[in-house]
């Protein structure tokens, strides 16, 4: 299975730049969620990595060989878009084999592959059904029964799941992983949804307008974000503007009211404008005890396994905290809490050129 | 590694070259077939300008006529575009958005004008409206229309409804019907959400069906030819009959030239002040729309749209059936002529078809999957030329580049005509397949080439089964139209008999109404089964996808 | 006076039946989700309310008022569609200003409302821009500006958020619960993401196949949900068959495949009757004692990581443990697992099986 290597990458449309100067490598047999905002240029990428759209600068690498004279058709990199694109008129089986089909396999071989496709993605009792008769997660199977069975060395999904309904796609995400996993195959799989590449990433990289913004794994991306964007796309967080005040072992930082928080040991220097983001599911609510300011609990979210609480605080603004639904104990909304959290878990950012609430944008 | 036959062909098409030449080759065959000879005819101003000087500008009574002759093609043209509006858009609005039992057979009848060739339609719609000749023994017509300018009108108005009602009917079902659903949410009436918010979005396809319309009346030869002498008439002349009767050849080119000229500025006019025009909505009446919205004004409209569908453009064209039952049957008919003409018309339309399929389809696709290249954007505006150019100046035009103005007979004609059946029925091919593939997502033929499929097998896996039908569609089209056509081919040469030139001479020249009436009905028949073969067919499509 | 009211509604799309003798009331004020997989029946239902379809049988009332024969525009409602709607050919304000419009109020009127609306959803700026040139998430707050404007008190929401990237999702259903209780306005919101349904609404009503699954706040529904297809459907759960063994007031002992036994503490089911018990993945501990299980794979979730097990008596279970600790455990490790017996739900077994009760599609 190919490494695939993109260099310097770079897309125009008119006035807008897809893809920007992009440097990726996908390792052997991985599985890299390309992760960002509808309109970051995912698609693209994924476009250019098989060969249907050609990129104005840079070069597409498979196991070190430049691909920009190398046809879709002889790539192997197999797409599979967001809609599926079964062919209305042909029958689960005929869909399977279409890969098989073209590349000429001989007969037994072709029977061997369709079975073993049809049992990987449990639709043994229906080969003979049309597209149009099947549920939004058959053809979601089907599609990846094709694209598996075509021999390709590369997996292209684009926002595989999006069309499926939310339980469902919690459902699937292990499944989808699991069948890439079990052939070996490099898979990139592009998503906007930060809980879907979480799951299913090796490792994910972040994109926005056109460029990659961060490369690692799951934990690394989640814990340690190299942007505030990161930080709030990537799980949500709260974020506190100062200057560095001090750095010993870890880094306090001044707000314009008086206010100090803590943070995590920073490269800014000392009188620095920064930005300190903690994640939503790491800031402490309490009602007694330590804190860094107070606040009035403004609303109580219920949403299941966890509690949102939203805490206004006065000067500056609004702090959530995601705790587990069984911890909320007894505040309720009105309360006078204090806000808190551990060096350890907050990131200190450079503020960013153009503003926090720019950088923080998602569309 | 053994490669089988089909393999390496498959291989030596896709290579690049290959496909450039390809490309190359079909665009010439449409500029040097299709576009160059169709306007050639325009050069004749800059080659001859002499002559149409002397011979016709200075010859005040050929210039009476010319103009007068086009300021009734023109003013027949406008009042028939305006009433196939007001007509064709509720009809559009019912084949569109409701559903009832017999839908399916509305569908089908709007068509059948479009199954008949014109001349038996003139000769039909004649007989059925019009005050005819003694010598003509007709119990059942109307005979309420003397003036040939109402005739001629009534006449178009047969055969250009379904042309307008087809392209209002296609940009409806692109607009989303929550459009007028979230109107309603909102508290406008059914008529008021239609009137601020649907027929705004409807501009492209009212500019389809007027161009349309529009060049298909001032088109229109056989049956105007027929129509006018089946009630005897000699002093009226619409331009294509003019052109049909003139001898000289500078009058021809003049005629023609100034017939292309106005039909391609008033078109492009029309299609700028269409899309640019707004209609402002500020001022709603609420009650009034209420009120007309609901209960019996909306039956009233559809039953009208049905019934004129009925009185006015269905039983004039198939009146003449009843015309050979009520009437004496003649003698002098000669069935072994009219047999050759329907072989000639049927060999021609076949050879005509053939070609525009193997030279059509390529075109279309390239213009479909090319959309953003200045190239595949000029030569699907340079498609729509021939269309608009009336086809008996398309004729003599042809006839003029192939064969500069010199008589032509036997084989040699009937190649000539052909091509210039090709100049006007490749339009209806290409538009019609670049419309099927446009509608289909890419996404379908790029997964196929990420499969491993080259792209001519992708074509010809995925592709081409979801164009079938629209293939066929635009084959009968060309089929009939090409069947149908009269101008063009008296245009360049009245030696070649097809069927509707054997009716136009058996009306004008011979009198012989009711040979004329059984050659219609037999046309009628053939034509209207081919139409019938293309509903299955298209239904066929519907249900398999 | 309840707000809507629907008895008996049945919807036949031919031989299909899509809604099955449907009764539902709405309070005045209450922000109402109907939740469901795709197919089960809530998009007809809430067309029936607005009017766009008429129903095969059964009565719409909407504040009292029998809703037989009034056509969609005297309904006084407003409707946000799931792909938008926005009226191309008009500017972002003139869509907002098109409920003012058609009722013809004067002109200062019509630009006041709009205004007032577009302000609340914070597009004011945007006004003069044609919907295509704004973003998902800005198309939709004008979709709602517009049905605002219209100053209808009862408000069908048909799957807004569904088209929008899941983060711009988050951050919309906030402003639609916020901006809609500001304006004191009933709601009718069409979901088939329980995650949205559960931050946003006052009551919950589940849907499937065409008919009420059961309906209850989000706190009812995720902690003691009287099906177990709610169970299943709101929130993830284990689903663990077994027998009742024995049962008493305060606790009961059920007893699993392998033969062992956990214990719950209510437990309607009678002793030997064959039963599902439902305990959610973070009500399950491992520990130094409890059920056998061994660990199939771990799978990250940012601040946690969700282990899946399978038990000793054949059953899924999956639990979950913070994030640090996640390097703690491994696939092919065994592990005890006690449950939280508060939390467990216990249900008679389904006739058609687990699987098929739970089924999403």
């Amino acid at each position: 299975m190919p490494v695939v290597k993109l260099q310097g990458i770079v897309k125009q449309y008119g006035n807008i730049k897809a893809s920007d100067g992009v440097d990726l490598e996908v390792r052997n047999g991985e599985y890299l969620c390309l992760l960002g905002p509808t309109g970051a240029g995912k698609t693209t990428i994924l476009r250019i990595i098989s060969g249907l759209t050609k990129p104005d600068h840079g070069s597409v690498l498979f196991d070190g060989k430049p691909m920009d004279k190398v046809e879709p058709e002889d790539r192997r990199a197999v797409m599979l878009s967001q809609t599926y694109a079964l062919f209305p008129q042909l029958t689960v089986a005929e869909n399977i084999l279409f890969g098989p089909d073209i590349r000429q396999y001989e007969e037994e071989v072709k029977e061997r592959t369709l079975a073993d496709m049809l049992d990987l993605v449990r639709l043994t009792h229906r080969p003979d059904a049309f597209p149009s008769e099947l549920s939004g997660g058959m053809m979601q199977r089907t599609a990846l029964a094709r694209a598996l069975a075509s021999g390709a060395s590369v997996l292209l999904l684009d926002e595989p799941l999006r069309a499926l309904d939310a339980r469902l796609r919690i459902s699937l995400r292990h499944e989808v992983r699991s069948l890439a996993k079990s052939m070996g195959i490099t898979t990139i799989h592009v998503t906007h949804d930060q809980d879907e590449a979480l799951v299913m990433a090796d490792r994910i990289a972040v994109i926005r307008e056109g460029k990659v913004v961060q490369v690692g794994l799951p934990g690394e991306v989640f814990d340690n974000p190299a942007t505030p964007f990161v930080a709030n796309f990537v799980g949500q967080s709260n974020f506190f503007v100062g200057e560095v005040e001090e750095k010993k072992e870890s880094t306090s930082i001044r707000g314009d009211s008086g206010q100090v928080v803590l943070a995590r040991p920073c490269e800014q220097r000392l009188g620095e404008k920064v930005v300190v983001g903690v994640k939503v599911g790491n800031t402490e609510v309490h009602k007694e005890g330590e804190g860094y300011f107070d606040g009035t609990v403004e609303r109580i979210l219920f949403e299941g396994r966890n509690i949102y609480l939203d805490v206004d605080v006065p000067g500056l603004g609004r702090y959530s905290s995601k705790i587990p639904s069984w911890r909320l104990g007894r505040l309720s909304v009105g309360d006078r809490v204090k806000i808190n959290w551990s060096a350890d878990k907050a990131t200190v950012f450079t503020m960013p050129p153009e503003g926090l609430e720019k950088e923080l944008r998602v569309e | 590694m053994l490669m089988s036959r089909l393999e390496r062909a498959t291989e030596f098409v896709s290579k690049p070259v290959v496909r450039k030449l390809w490309t190359v080759s079909f665009i010439v065959f449409f500029l040097c077939f299709v576009i160059v000879p169709t306007l050639f005819v325009l050069t004749y101003a800059f080659t001859n300008w002499g002559l149409i000087q002397d011979e016709v500008i200075q010859d005040p009574e050929i210039m009476s006529q010319i103009w007068t002759a086009i300021g009734n093609s023109f003013e027949i043209a406008a009042i028939v575009t305006i009433i196939d509006i007001l007509v064709g858009l509720p009809m559009a609005w019912i084949l569109v958005r409701k559903k009832f039992r017999g839908k399916e057979l509305l569908d089908t009848l709007i068509d059948m004008p479009l199954a008949v060739p014109t001349a038996a339609l003139g000769f039909s719609a004649a007989i059925f409206w019009g005050i005819t000749p003694a010598d003509l023994t007709n119990p059942l017509g109307l005979k309420i229309v003397s003036s040939p300018f109402i005739l001629i009108i009534l006449l178009h108005i047969i055969f250009s409804y379904p042309y307008m009602v087809r392209s209002l009917a296609a940009i409806l079902e692109q607009i989303d019907q929550t459009f007028e659903t979230a109107g309603q949410t909102l508290g406008a009436s059914k008529l008021t959400a239609v009137r601020t918010i649907t027929l705004p979005l409807f501009r492209a396809g009212l500019v389809t069906g007027i161009i349309l319309c529009f060049a298909r009346s001032l088109s229109e030869t056989g049956g105007t030819v027929a129509a006018l002498a089946t009630i005897s008439n000699v002093d009226f002349n619409t331009a294509p009959t003019l052109i049909d009767s003139l001898k000289s050849t500078p009058a021809l080119a003049f005629t023609s030239i100034v017939l292309i000229i106005l039909a391609l500025v008033l078109l492009v006019i029309v299609a700028i002040i269409v899309k640019k025009v707004h209609i402002p909505f500020r001022k709603v009446w609420p009650r009034p729309e209420k009120i007309l919205s609901r209960g019996l004004s909306p039956k009233l409209k559809d039953a009208t749209s049905v019934l004129f569908l009925v009185f006015i453009v269905l039983i004039p064209s198939f009146f003449v059936f009843t015309f050979v039952f009520t009437s004496e049957p003649s003698t002098t008919a000669d069935w072994s002529e009219f047999g050759q003409s329907l072989i000639n018309s049927f060999f021609i339309a076949g050879v005509v078809t053939v070609i525009d399929l193997a030279f059509g389809i390529p075109l279309a696709l390239y213009i479909a999957k090319n959309r953003s290249k200045w190239l595949p954007e000029t030569l699907d505006i340079l498609v729509n030329v021939p269309l608009i150019v009336p086809t008996v100046a398309l004729g003599f035009s042809l006839k003029l580049f192939w064969t500069g103005g010199t008589p032509v007979t036997g084989p040699f004609a009937i190649f000539l005509v052909m091509l210039a059946h090709i100049a006007f029925t490749y339009p209806l091919m290409v538009r019609n397949v670049t419309g099927a593939v446009e509608e289909i997502d890419p996404t379908y033929e790029e997964t196929a080439r990420t499969l491993g499929a080259k792209p001519v097998q992708g074509f010809r896996r995925v592709l081409f089964p979801m164009i079938k039908a629209s293939i066929l569609a635009g084959a009968i089209m060309a089929f009939t139209r090409s069947l149908g056509e009269t101008g063009a081919t008296r245009a360049i040469s009245t030696t070649v008999l097809t069927a509707p030139n054997y009716i136009v001479n058996l009306i004008k020249l011979d009198n012989d109404y009711y040979t004329a009436a059984l050659a219609c009905i037999i046309v009628i028949v053939i034509s209207f089964g081919l139409m019938l073969a293309l509903r299955y067919l298209t239904r066929r499509r519907k249900g398999a996808i | 006076m309840p707000e809507v009211s629907l008895k008996n509604i049945t919807m036949r799309f031919g031989k299909v039946v899509a809604v099955d003798e449907v009764d539902l009331t709405i309070h005045d004020g209450e922000y109402v989700t109907i939740l469901g997989p795709s197919g089960c029946g809530k998009t007809t239902l809430i067309r029936v309310i607005a009017g766009i379809l008429e129903p095969t049988q059964g009565e719409v009332h909407i504040a009292g008022k029998s809703m037989k024969g009034v056509p969609i525009e005297e309904r006084d409602l407003g409707y946000v569609f799931q792909n938008i709607a926005l009226f191309p050919h008009m500017t972002v304000k003139m869509n907002a200003a098109y409920g003012p419009t058609v009722k013809d109020r004067p002109m200062e009127e019509r630009e006041q409302t709009a205004r007032k609306y577009l302000e609340m959803v914070k597009l004011l700026d945007k006004m003069s821009m044609f919907p295509s040139e704004l973003c998902g998430g800005e198309q939709q707050k004008a979709s709602l500006a517009r049905a605002l404007a219209t100053g209808a008190k009862l408000l069908l929401l048909d799957e807004p958020l569904s088209a929008l990237d899941a983060r711009v999702r988050v951050d919309l259903r906030y402003e639609l619960r916020r901006i809609t209780k500001n304006l004191g306005l009933t709601v009718v919101h069409v979901t088939h993401d329980q995650e949205e349904a559960m931050s946003v609404s006052d009551r919950i009503v589940v849907m499937r196949a065409g008919g009420i699954v059961e309906s209850g706040t989000p706190e009812q529904l995720y902690t003691r949900p009287r099906d177990v297809f709610t169970a299943n459907f709101v929130g993830e759960t284990n689903l663990l068959e077994g027998w009742v063994k024995e049962r008493h007031e305060g606790g009961s002992w059920i007893e699993l495949r392998d033969n062992s036994v956990i214990m719950v503490e209510s437990c309607d089911p009678q002793v030997g009757e064959a039963v599902v018990v439902s305990v959610r993945p973070e009500f399950v501990f491992p520990f130094t004692d409890g059920l056998l299980s061994r660990i199939e794979y771990l799978t990250y979730l940012g601040t946690f990581s969700r282990v899946s097990a399978r038990s000793q008596s054949d059953d899924l279970v999956e639990f979950d443990v913070p994030s640090i600790e996640g390097k703690l455990y491994h696939p092919g490790q065994e592990v005890h697992l006690m449950f939280n017996r508060k939390a467990a739900v216990v249900y008679p077994r389904p006739i058609e099986g687990v699987s098929e009760a739970v089924k999403l599609e």
